[in-house]
């Protein structure tokens, strides 16, 4: 059991007053999640007192940075079941993606090769694919979704992954909620030597993601869904698959040798580790993961699972109100998209917002998805670990409200 | 022309700075976004009318009538958008042009609505009103 009273204490802004006198209810962790503090602590204290570059100079100050760049990559690869040397930093999923499309499928697609996506995916594993397509001629197949039970449409997957090269899946749809089946996405597409992406942004922050019992051959992570801060996040792949590619981006923490007759890059994970590492930022996520350690992911699921399922069931109840997703599924993480039929999506967020509840609207960067659902944005909640059932209950009243008055 | 806002405008402004409270606001607005003087229908939302970087549709017509004043017509799909909008018409329409792109959306944060006027919202109100500004400013030198 969790203690919720004890958790939402490790987080400062949870007691955020706004500007209109209402209390903070923060419903937009699938955008992301706040930060505990001794995320924040982590990053003050590198910036403190050892602040420096990594893997540059022979000071204190530079051993004690690398260490941190280094420890934080153990940490956080260990978490997810991997190896450091299976781990890329990157700027987040959607870096993360790219860097397999230009780095990995560029070398190793050609003209005619099929790549398999869904109609479900944020723009970050549509867009790289489309690029990729144009540049490269590969085939970009959609898996569609059923539009009643919001769920992929496998049979339509199967289909799909005839002769395929490649298939980039969500784990959790930003947008719905629903949990794919994954395992049988991987193993289906193993069965035919196909490669597999899946794009771990939502279902990170809600259960245990295991690259190595997984078996896929991309990870895509982002850390500030998951108590991390922004501006980072990895690839997890295999030495394999990092075998097989080749520098995304040039520059910095890359090279081994550079005259004016060319240049050499570093091997593993290195060579696509440009630039400046983001030190700050993997310390910080570090922490996020040693925090996240005290508790059992599965805890964590079924909390978010049972207030998810109670403002589904309860949101239904108020007329006008379409839910988009099956947040009673035991497998959906904490996201309920939602429209009212009377009162448009910006309006419906902003007057929420009176109240204190701080909702996403828009098209959650999916628009295929909207497309799919006869919409153009949704309203979204969004829970997690610090989350209470009587927040939901605030929420519910005042969205009922809104809708009595506005509807 | 008062410095900020027209004068005909301070009825209105004062009957939302007397709302109670912020939803009292917002519902006195959503009265308005029915109160369009010059409403855009759907039918007549082009490209050519549509504002940009809006995630709400939302769509204006700025003219002269033929004594040279001038008329705002819009369409929103977010209430609170054409709320505004209906109350930047009753602004604007029948003044100069000139006087029109001297206007500011002070008359919105003197309502207590600021939360409208922030880039940062994608509800599409500050551009529809710099559209009809910067439109304003060029029917003044036609």
């Amino acid at each position: 059991m969790l203690d919720i009273d004890a958790i939402r204490a490790d987080f400062p802004i949870l007691g955020r007053v706004l500007p209109n006198g209402k209390n903070l209810v923060y419903f937009d962790n699938a955008a992301t999640s706040q930060k505990p503090q001794c995320v924040i602590d982590a990053m003050s204290d590198f910036y403190e007192n050892y602040n420096s570059n990594a893997h540059r100079a022979n000071h204190t100050l530079a051993d004690e940075a690398s260490s941190a760049l280094e420890n934080a990559r153990s940490q956080i690869s260990n978490f997810f079941g991997a190896k450091p040397e299976n781990m890329i930093y990157t700027s987040g999923a959607t870096e993360a993606i790219n860097l397999v499309s230009y780095g990995w499928a560029k070398n190793n697609l050609h003209n005619g090769d099929v790549i398999v996506i869904t109609e479900m995916e944020h723009h970050a594993d549509i867009v790289p694919w489309q690029e990729l397509s144009k540049e490269k001629g590969v085939e970009v197949r959609y898996v569609p979704i059923n539009n009643e039970t919001f769920v992929l449409d496998m049979e339509a997957f199967e289909i799909a992954l005839e002769g395929a090269k490649l298939v980039c899946v969500t784990h959790t749809s930003n947008v719905l909620g629903i949990r794919n089946p994954i395992e049988d996405i991987i193993k289906m597409s193993k069965k035919i030597g196909c490669k597999v992406l899946i794009d771990c942004a939502q279902g990170a922050p809600h259960e245990k993601i295991n690259f190595e019992t997984l078996g896929a051959d991309f990870l895509a992570i982002s850390a500030h869904k998951m108590a991390g801060p922004t501006g980072i996040g990895c690839l997890l792949t295999s030495i394999e698959r990092i075998q097989e590619m080749g520098p995304f981006m040039t520059g910095g923490s890359m090279i081994k040798k550079v005259t004016t007759d060319g240049s050499t890059f570093k091997d593993g994970h290195a060579m696509f580790e440009t630039g400046t590492p983001r030190i700050a930022e993997a310390i910080g996520w570090g922490a996020a993961v040693e925090w996240l350690e005290q508790f059992k992911m599965e805890d964590i699921h079924n909390h978010v699972h049972e207030i998810a399922s109670f403002a589904g069931n309860e949101m239904e109840k108020i007329p006008g109100i379409k839910i988009f997703g099956d947040p009673s599924n035991k497998d959906s993480s904490g996201a309920v998209s939602f429209l009212h039929e009377n009162i448009q999506s910006q309006d419906l967020a902003l007057l929420l917002d009176q109240g204190g509840y701080a909702v996403r609207t828009g098209h959650h960067c999916a628009q295929p998805l909207m497309d799919a659902l006869g919409v153009p944005s949704t309203n979204r909640a969004s829970f997690w670990i610090y989350n209470t059932k009587e927040e939901v209950e605030g929420f519910i009243n005042h969205l009922k409200y809104i809708c009595e008055k506005f509807g | 022309m008062s410095s900020l806002w027209p004068e005909h405008l301070d009825e209105i402004v004062e009957e939302f700075k007397d709302c109670f409270d912020s939803m009292e606001r917002y519902e006195l607005l959503f009265e308005y976004a029915k109160k369009n003087p010059k409403p855009l229908p759907e039918e007549e939302w082009t490209e050519e009318n549509q504002i940009l970087g809006c995630q709400s549709r939302a769509h204006v017509i700025c003219l002269l009538n033929n004594k040279g004043l001038f008329v705002l017509r819009s369409g929103a799909d977010a209430q609170i958008v054409q709320g505004l909008m209906s109350i930047t018409a009753i602004a604007v329409n029948g003044l100069k042009p000139i006087e029109v792109s001297e206007l500011t959306p002070a008359f919105v944060e003197e309502m207590g609505l600021k939360a409208a006027l922030s880039p940062n919202r994608a509800n599409g109100f500050l551009n529809m009103f710099n559209r009809v500004i910067k439109e304003a400013k060029i029917l003044s030198e036609t």
